[in-house]
């Protein structure tokens, strides 16, 4: 029998390959350690900088640009939330894509190939679309789609559209100001975007604020003096007048009399700010204050204030026109018929050429120039717009005989219809106001006086007579006030000198003459057909408008009516 | 000696929590100013849209339509009857 032992026996397998587990298991921990102490070490800075890139996120929050409103609170331009979706090449899923594509209303397989080209190029942003309709970015979003983002913008409305498009402006896609008050006044409205760095998920989620270089400040609202109902009742006449003359263009400015506030500033043609794809350069010219005119007849209330300024004439002194033309230099300036003997009043409401020539030849060019610089003619710019034109006066030395009386009627000297309309206001007491699109808190500013308080009333009185049975502008008469104004037609200047049959129809008038409330400029630029007369074209405009805004300003009747209002049942 | 490290390594220890607390009260605070900046924008949404509604509905064009074609009004004139 043999004997068996109960004890463990030493195995030297068994402890080779203990040892070699232990061993493999000791190196793979080396291992594990070693790359640990290489990641911590080595490939720290790498490594962190990665890191960084994938999850900190230098975040731009935008500021919202300042409203821009009437005089009483009526929006004309706001800026709505909406959101910019872009999106990483690199992070996303192709194969979501055309879901996100139907959400967003673009073709699924544009999205994809620009995505891919904008992968293999290896850029790590593109938009996806921009300024979003918040519901429609919501969607998107909530898909979770990896690597798609959605960024806060705001989108710039015009809720008045066409009506207020040439004073306002536009902003780009960017929303920095293009055009209009919105390009004049960019710094001011557009305000201070924040910026902070950010630690974000992998669905743009912000798990961590590391710091805020600036917070967004939003732009200040900036109130217009533009009262919107008579912006509207302007645009509207306006254009129905151009289109019924079938002309290039025409705009119409109302400022108020006693304090130079643009009421309405309107131009033709006009387009919607609202929708960029539609806009054409042509039609988003600010006529009102980027082209100039030859204001033509417009002119005469002055000639003829500076001669009254003077001292030398008075409304009743007579002139003779006879025989109703005067050659000067080799020219004849002609009447439309021999008005014979004229007192100063007759001049202005006959319109006469050979009148007002008399009056600038006995005054002399220095008293002419420095009158009508004074009422403002020749000024560079009234608003400081961008493209405001800049008013032509020729200067004394430069005024001839013919030049002076070419001037003295509104030939050879350009303004802009807001340039003609400020220095109208000077006839409403004899200081020109200047003219101010922006209300401020701060009190009247000073006038430029002009001429005296009585000259203008006198001159008011005269321009009273234009709007008569006798005078050219009667179809500018409106009922229930007393009407001032003066015609003017003037020939366009073409390549070869002045057009025989190109005009430009104007009418410059305030209302009401008892106490001058609004002073009102309409221009019609080529008007077609048989009628093309300032008197015939521009004042049936000023008019309509005129009646219409001394009503909605709830300015009193001048004119006592014969009848009373009748009510029914009453009694006396 | 002992009592001075154990003292210090108290103050460690506090130091840590308190560090951890206050990292936490951050994420807190975030995630509350995170919510009300999202009401924030939301309001302004709404706002700008009910602005935009309003001047849409007053719209000086469609006012003057109405007024003419639904409620057959007319510019006033010198001398009116009012009702008979």
């Amino acid at each position: 029998m043999t004997e068996t032992s109960l004890e463990p026996q030493e195995n030297s397998i068994v402890r080779w390959r203990f040892t070699l587990v232990l061993a493999v298991f000791g190196l793979l921990l080396a291992v594990v350690l070693g790359r640990l102490v290489i990641l911590h070490t080595v490939d720290q800075p790498f490594l962190f900088e990665q890191g960084e890139k994938r999850t900190v996120r230098e975040e731009v929050q935008p500021a919202s640009r300042g409203m821009i409103t009437d005089r009483f609170g009526t929006p004309l331009a706001v800026s709505t939330p909406v959101v910019t979706l872009w999106l990483n090449p690199q992070q996303v899923n192709i194969q979501q894509l055309p879901a996100v594509a139907k959400d967003l209303d673009i073709p699924a397989h544009t999205l994809v190939k620009s995505v891919e080209r904008a992968a293999s190029q290896g850029r790590s942003f593109i938009y996806l679309k921009r300024q979003v309709e918040p519901d429609v970015a919501e969607k998107v979003l909530a898909r979770r789609v990896a690597g798609v983002y959605g960024d806060e913008d705001f989108r710039r409305f015009y809720p008045a559209a066409e009506i207020t498009a040439h004073t306002v402006g536009i902003v780009n896609i960017d929303g920095k100001g293009q055009e209009g008050l919105e390009l004049a006044f960019d710094d001011y409205l557009r305000g201070h975007d924040g910026e902070r760095k950010v630690v974000k998920d992998l669905y743009g989620n912000v798990i961590k604020q590391l710091e805020v270089n600036a917070v967004a400040e939003n732009g200040p609202d900036m109130a217009l003096t533009i009262d919107l109902r008579l912006q509207y009742l302007a645009y509207r006449e306006l254009k129905a007048a151009v289109q019924q003359h079938h002309a290039k263009s025409g705009s119409a400015v109302i400022v108020d009399a006693h304090t130079g506030e643009v009421l309405a500033l309107v131009s033709q043609p006009s387009y919607n700010p609202n929708n960029r794809a539609t806009l054409k350069p042509e039609d988003m010219r600010n006529r009102a204050i980027a082209d100039l005119i030859e204001p033509g007849s417009t002119m005469k209330p002055f000639t003829v204030a500076a001669a009254l300024n003077s001292g030398r004439f008075f409304p009743s002194t007579q002139i003779d026109t006879s025989p109703g033309y005067v050659r000067v230099k080799n020219k004849t300036i002609r009447d439309h018929r021999d008005y014979g003997v004229l007192d100063i009043t007759g001049i202005i409401t006959k319109s006469s050429n050979v009148g007002v020539t008399y009056l600038a030849h006995k005054l002399g060019a220095e008293v002419i120039w420095d009158f009508f610089t004074k009422a403002g003619i020749g000024q560079p710019g009234v608003l400081g717009f961008p493209g405001e034109a800049v008013g032509v006066l020729p200067y004394p030395e430069q005024l001839d005989s013919l030049r002076l009386a070419t001037a003295s009627f509104g030939y050879g000297l350009a303004v802009s219809p807001l340039q003609l309309a400020q220095s109208y206001t000077a006839f409403a007491g004899g200081c020109r106001q200047s003219v101010r699109l922006i209300m401020r808190d701060e009190d009247k500013p000073a006038c430029e006086p002009v001429m005296s308080a009585k000259v203008s009333r006198q001159i008011l009185d005269m321009l009273e007579t234009v709007t008569s049975d006798k005078g050219t502008g009667s179809r500018a008469r409106v009922e229930g006030y007393r009407v001032g104004g003066k015609t003017g037609t003037a020939h366009k200047v073409g390549r070869g000198g002045y057009e025989d049959s190109a005009y430009t129809a104007v009418f410059a008038g305030i209302a009401p003459i008892s106490d001058p409330d609004l002073v009102l400029v309409v221009v019609i630029d080529e008007p077609q057909g048989q009628e093309y007369y300032g008197g015939e074209v521009a004042a049936p405009v000023f008019s309509r408008i005129m009646g219409q805004a001394l009503r909605l300003r709830q300015v009193a009747p001048d004119i006592p009516s014969k009848n009373t209002l009748q009510m029914a049942g009453g009694g006396a | 000696m002992n009592a001075l490290q154990g003292t210090l390594w108290g103050f460690v220890v506090v130091s840590a929590l308190v560090q951890i607390a206050q990292v936490q009260h951050h994420r807190d605070l975030l995630q509350v100013w995170q919510a009300a900046d999202k009401q924030r924008y939301l309001l302004l949404q709404e706002h700008t849209r009910l602005v935009l509604e309003k001047s849409t509905l007053l719209a000086n064009g469609r006012v003057d339509q109405l007024a003419r074609k639904r409620l057959n009004m007319k510019d006033p004139e010198q001398v009116q009857v009012l009702s008979e």
